[in-house]
């Protein structure tokens, strides 16, 4: 039953993606090139208008477009970009794979980081390093995201020069390849990786620390500790698998939304990803592509509620339960 | 089961991050090759030997600039802005082009207009090759002007090719084309813009914008392209040692993403910075520092206060005029831009154009006449609503302060772009702020209130298509002077500021800049003409 639920919010998730973008005041062609802020701006005539209208099939009655559309999507087909003028597909993987490497990587560090601090903290509740952590995590967490990344630019990158201002790779070592290419990705990488953990981790750190505590006074725990069992053992094997469940929920639904949480180090750090291009694809009302950016962002979410669900059947046999009625 | 689930995620995790760092390690770029890989006997490698001859330093001259993705650089896919058009232009030639002084000859050497202004023949500059070694002919040439009226539907730039009747070879190195009607200064508009493109290439491609192979690229030009990235905006083009005016000074020429222009030039991330405007401030940080040198340029840009002259109450010109004297320009320079921009021409026309008329009506401002001609006029107690993008926002409280000043009630409203602009073409608003560039140029002149078209006025109108058909020079500046005029005096806009321009670049690397009269191309207000790149 879950199955079909999943299968008709897609479709109406796939029919809102087509209508939302047309929706907006504008229209792609106009962005395309009356924009009058431009440098040399280019007077659109109608003419003009119509021929692109043509071209792009934007003069078709809105109906034959959705059809079009859905017609396109069950052959895999997303349309072609009209401001990056390319296929959306490739535009989209072209940066995909940096919003992955960079938001994958981050994501799992500042996951594993933040369920390991929050464990620690609430076993030592109360302790200096509780309070240490807290207050290194709060502070950390009323900084502004963008402001942390120019800081960290400026120290490391202006002042320190041990790291590059920004993009994803420089010119000299794509042309090198193997491994210089390699190192120098890693390089670029780093920085905003630190960016994107020390933004996410206060909420992974608080959770994990919130859950762990209502864990930790539990019954079971207190009988694990009677049997004598050693405190870090109860910890890992006892009490963090039942603290986990908020938390693969938690996890689960960021990493849905992760494709655009890199937004802000993108900009920051003039790194490619998919958070400038469907804000790009946005300001420039270009239709195919934010629909192909929106049925991805769709996926994402519709995907990781999926594998919550699943884990959280793993995790807890109540919820296994409701699955298989 | 608690052991298993954390193994499950463990892996998960694993197969994340393996994917993760596959993905992101494989090259992003799309190599587009040598184009002129097929025929290897043309092509000299340019190593570092070669390259230290030729350039200043004995490495290959490598000039690394700032800039973003501004497309495939193929005549039909670049997207449609300044710097595609620049980035297009390295590759590809044009007949005339244009230097610090104005129109000089490129492809053709010279030219001739008949009297009528209708017939304008160019003779070919002998022995220029395409990057894959084929000669270009005057074929090539009359198939250009051919393949782009053919295919103006496809294309994104103001080419204004319906302009031409027909191409006639005249001899092997000449070529006539005929215009449908006497066009001012098409060695400029039409000729000095538009990229000639080789028959052996383009004469099998049906669909000019999806065309994007490595034989997309191949031109004339200077520069050849070698990668392009347009996930990274990154362009690596290498210097065309066959360049018929002889081998560029720069081996490599490549373009880089960055956020910030000023942090990229100072820490040698790049070699050249460009500023216009409100960003200006950021330029100050090379004042003084003996390691950077800077020019000053026009920037062909305006912003202006939009009035909506077709419905009340400001389509009484009283009003307008009661706005200019009430809204104070200077002010607005000095707090907002902060000195990086200078009051605008009443006339819209770049002060620092050939077109400029200095002469025009002057609006100082005065309260106490500003109030007396809403009196006069009577306007009630209605607001105005007045609608701008957030970047203009501090333009319009200022304004929205000087005009409660003298007693009209303004209410602004803000949305992006692409709102603001079809607010303004559906003529839906009484006062907007909104900006354009191209105004060295007098066909920006053709709707005042562009990208809106709330002013009617068939005399202005009459004289606006009169000097586009005016081949005599004087004279066709003499209506342009008067259009200035017209727009000052009736007021469809107000215009507010023209931003300053500064190019600063590390002089050790390349000391040629300069500002393109008039703008390159078609009036791209940028330092960065292929010329800067040449031994001159």
């Amino acid at each position: 039953m879950r199955f079909v639920q999943y299968l008709i919010t897609a479709f109406v998730l796939v029919s809102l993606n087509f209508f939302l973008p047309r929706m907006m005041p504008g229209d792609p062609l106009s962005c395309l090139i009356g924009d009058p802020g431009a440098d040399a701006p280019i007077l659109l005539t109608e003419e003009m208008r119509e021929n692109l209208a043509e071209y792009y099939g934007l003069n078709k009655p809105l109906v034959e477009q959705y059809r079009d559309y859905l017609f396109g999507l069950t052959r895999g087909d997303l349309g072609w970009s009209i401001y990056y003028n390319g296929p959306v597909s490739s535009v989209l993987l072209g940066r995909l794979k940096w919003t992955l490497f960079l938001g994958g990587t981050a994501a799992i560090i500042y996951t594993l980081l933040g369920t390991l601090l929050g464990a620690v903290s609430a076993w030592k509740r109360g302790t200096k390093v509780d309070v240490g952590l807290l207050i290194f995590v709060f502070s950390l967490g009323s900084w502004p995201p963008f402001f942390l990344g120019m800081l960290l630019i400026i120290i490391c990158s202006f002042k320190l020069g041990a790291f590059p201002i920004g993009g994803a790779q420089s010119p000299a070592a794509v042309q090198a390849g193997g491994l210089e290419q390699v190192k120098d990705v890693v390089h670029h990488w780093f920085l905003p990786c630190l960016a994107l953990v020390l933004t996410h981790l206060p909420g992974i750190y608080l959770l994990t620390r919130n859950s762990m505590l209502s864990v930790l006074g539990e019954d079971y725990v207190r009988t694990a500790r009677s049997k004598g069992l050693q405190e870090l053992r109860v910890l890992l094997q006892h009490a963090l698998p039942n603290a986990l469940l908020p938390i693969v929920t938690t996890i689960a639904m960021r990493l849905g939304f992760a494709i655009m949480g890199t937004m802000f180090v993108e900009v920051v750090f003039a790194y490619p990803g998919m958070g400038t291009l469907i804000y790009q694809a946005s300001a420039a009302r270009d239709y195919p592509l934010l629909q192909g950016g929106f049925l991805l962002i769709t996926a994402f979410v519709v995907f990781f509620n999926l594998v919550a669900d699943l884990l959280y059947a793993r995790l807890d046999p109540r919820a296994r339960a409701t699955w298989v009625s | 089961m608690a052991v298993n689930t954390r193994e499950r995620i463990g892996r998960f995790v694993l197969v994340l991050l393996v994917v993760g760092l596959v993905t992101g390690c494989a090259s992003a770029s799309i190599s587009t090759g040598t184009p002129n890989a097929a025929g290897p006997g043309s092509r000299s490698a340019p190593d570092s030997s070669s390259g230290g001859a030729l350039s200043h330093a004995s490495e290959p001259a490598v000039l690394t600039l700032p800039g973003e993705d501004w497309g495939y650089p193929s005549p039909f896919a670049f997207y449609s802005r300044g710097p595609g058009y620049i980035r297009m232009s390295l590759l590809f030639d044009t007949l005339t082009w244009k230097d610090e002084e104005g129109v000089i000859p490129w492809l053709a050497d010279s030219w001739d207009v008949s009297k009528d202004g209708i017939a304008w023949t160019f003779t070919l500059h002998p022995g220029v090759t395409w990057h894959d070694g084929v000669p270009l002919t005057v074929e090539d040439v009359a198939f250009t002007f051919d393949y782009f009226e053919e295919h103006q539907a496809s294309f994104k730039w103001s080419w204004p090719v319906d302009q031409v009747a027909g191409t006639e070879i005249v001899d092997d190195h000449t070529i006539t084309i005929h215009l449908t009607e006497p066009v001012a200064g098409c060695h400029e508009s039409l000729v000095g813009s538009l990229p000639i493109i080789p028959r052996h290439i383009w004469e099998s491609v049906d669909d000019p914008i999806k065309f994007l192979d490595a034989g997309a690229v191949v031109g004339t030009g200077p520069f050849k392209l070698v990668e392009y990235s347009k996930e990274e905006g990154r362009y690596v083009y290498e210097a065309n040692p066959d360049y018929f005016v002889g081998r560029p000074v720069v081996d490599q020429l490549v373009f880089i993403q960055v956020e910030n222009q000023a942090l990229a030039l100072k820490t040698g991330t790049t070699d050249y910075a460009s500023f216009s405007g409100k960003e200006m401030e950021a330029a100050r940080v090379f004042d003084g520092d003996p390691d950077y040198q800077h020019i000053d340029g026009p920037s062909f840009w305006v912003l202006q206060l939009v009035f909506n002259a077709t419905r009340p109450p400001f389509d009484n010109v009283d009003l307008r005029k009661a706005v200019a004297h009430a809204v104070d320009r200077e002010r607005i320079v000095d707090q907002v831009t902060h000195s990086g921009a200078i009051v605008a021409n009443l006339g819209i026309i770049s002060p620092f154009a050939d077109w400029y008329n200095p002469n025009l009506p002057a609006y100082e401002v005065d309260r106490t006449k500003s109030r007396a001609l809403i009196d006069e006029v009577g306007m009630g107690d209605d607001s105005v609503t007045l609608i701008t993008t957030a970047e203009y926002a501090r333009e319009a409280e200022l304004i929205q302060a000087d005009l409660e000043q003298v007693g009209i009630q303004v209410e602004l409203k803000t949305g992006d772009r692409s709102t603001v602009d079809g607010l303004l073409r559906e003529g839906n608003f009484d006062l907007a702020i909104s900006g354009h560039g191209g105004i060295a140029n007098p066909a920006t002149l053709r709707v005042p209130t562009w990208p809106a078209s709330t002013y009617d006025n068939e005399t202005y109108d009459r004289l606006y298509q009169e000097q586009a058909s005016t081949v005599d020079g004087e004279r066709r500046r003499d209506i342009v002077l008067q259009l200035q005029h017209i727009v000052a005096e009736e007021l469809p806009v107000l215009t507010l500021w023209h931003p300053k321009m500064r190019t600063v670049f590390c002089p050790s690397k390349l000391d040629t800049w300069f500002y393109t009269t008039g703008g390159v191309g078609f009036g791209i207000p940028l330092s960065m003409n292929k010329l800067i790149f040449l031994r001159r």
